[in-house]
């Protein structure tokens, strides 16, 4: 499966309703980097309510400047979201499907 | 315009924050270049292949994550601009095994000459710039 069949498609709660759309999709690497970097799993998605363009890197806590612009980007992505893996039921280019009674995560990345 | 109804999460959680290097595919991998061992050019991140479920097919509780096996690239401007995608076929896959790195530009650990990515480069070399004189050595 690619990524772009994702980015961008719908995602509905377990009831169907609709919740936004596959702004960004989250990995981590588990292990220590040495010459090669170990595998990357997949985490979950960012949902965005209103948009699925990208943050351009405002989702970092620490980025303010220039103010303008992360007001800007700040208020248009305002309200979203990150779902864990374990919280998605169905994923493809038909949208994506989360599991009812799924967790809602703060979105923004720390570092 | 009942299907463009939204409905919110009433409460965010702190997400829990991985021991390793947390990556967003949109902010960190797609469209970032990549240079090869030497820091020689290669191409860029036009998509990204997973491992896993099926799309659009139930997945069941407790399923090990997707992880990604491959770093895509390929003929994509024409699909940007008109919608759609090129067939999977025509879209070169650079696994991810052989990355090194991730920053303002994504490391592979193998020379770029060992890549089907770079196989236009390695012909213009060899069939033109070589054949103008003097083209086939450094100035």
């Amino acid at each position: 499966m690619n990524l772009s069949d994702m980015l961008g498609s719908d995602v509905l709660d377990g009831a169907g309703e609709r919740l936004g759309e596959v702004s960004d999709v989250r990995f981590a690497l588990d292990a220590g980097a040495g010459q090669l970097l170990s595998p990357a799993r997949l985490v979950g998605i960012v949902v965005s309510p209103r948009t699925a363009s990208s943050f351009l890197g405002y989702e970092r806590q620490e980025i303010s400047q220039p103010w303008p612009v992360a007001q800007l980007l700040r208020w248009r992505h305002r309200g979203s979201f990150l779902v864990l893996w374990e919280d998605i039921a169905v994923m493809g280019s038909e949208g994506v499907r989360l599991r009812s009674g799924f967790t809602a995560y703060d979105a923004r990345l720390t570092r | 315009m009942s299907e463009r109804k939204r409905v919110q999460p009433r409460q965010l959680h702190a997400a829990p924050s991985p021991a390793g290097l947390v990556l967003d595919a949109q902010l960190h991998l797609l469209d970032r270049q990549m240079l090869d061992v030497d820091g020689v050019p290669v191409t860029t991140v036009d998509d990204i292949e997973l491992s896993g479920p099926e799309p659009n097919e139930e997945i069941p509780e407790g399923t090990a994550p997707p992880q990604i096996t491959a770093l895509l690239t390929g003929p994509v401007l024409g699909t940007r601009i008109f919608g759609g995608r090129p067939p999977s076929s025509r879209l070169i896959r650079i696994p991810w095994k052989v990355v090194a790195g991730v920053d303002t530009v994504v490391t592979l650990g193998v020379r770029a000459d060992s890549m089907d990515a770079s196989w236009v480069e390695r012909w213009l070399r060899n069939h033109v710039i070589a054949r103008i004189p003097g083209g086939s050595h450094e100035p």
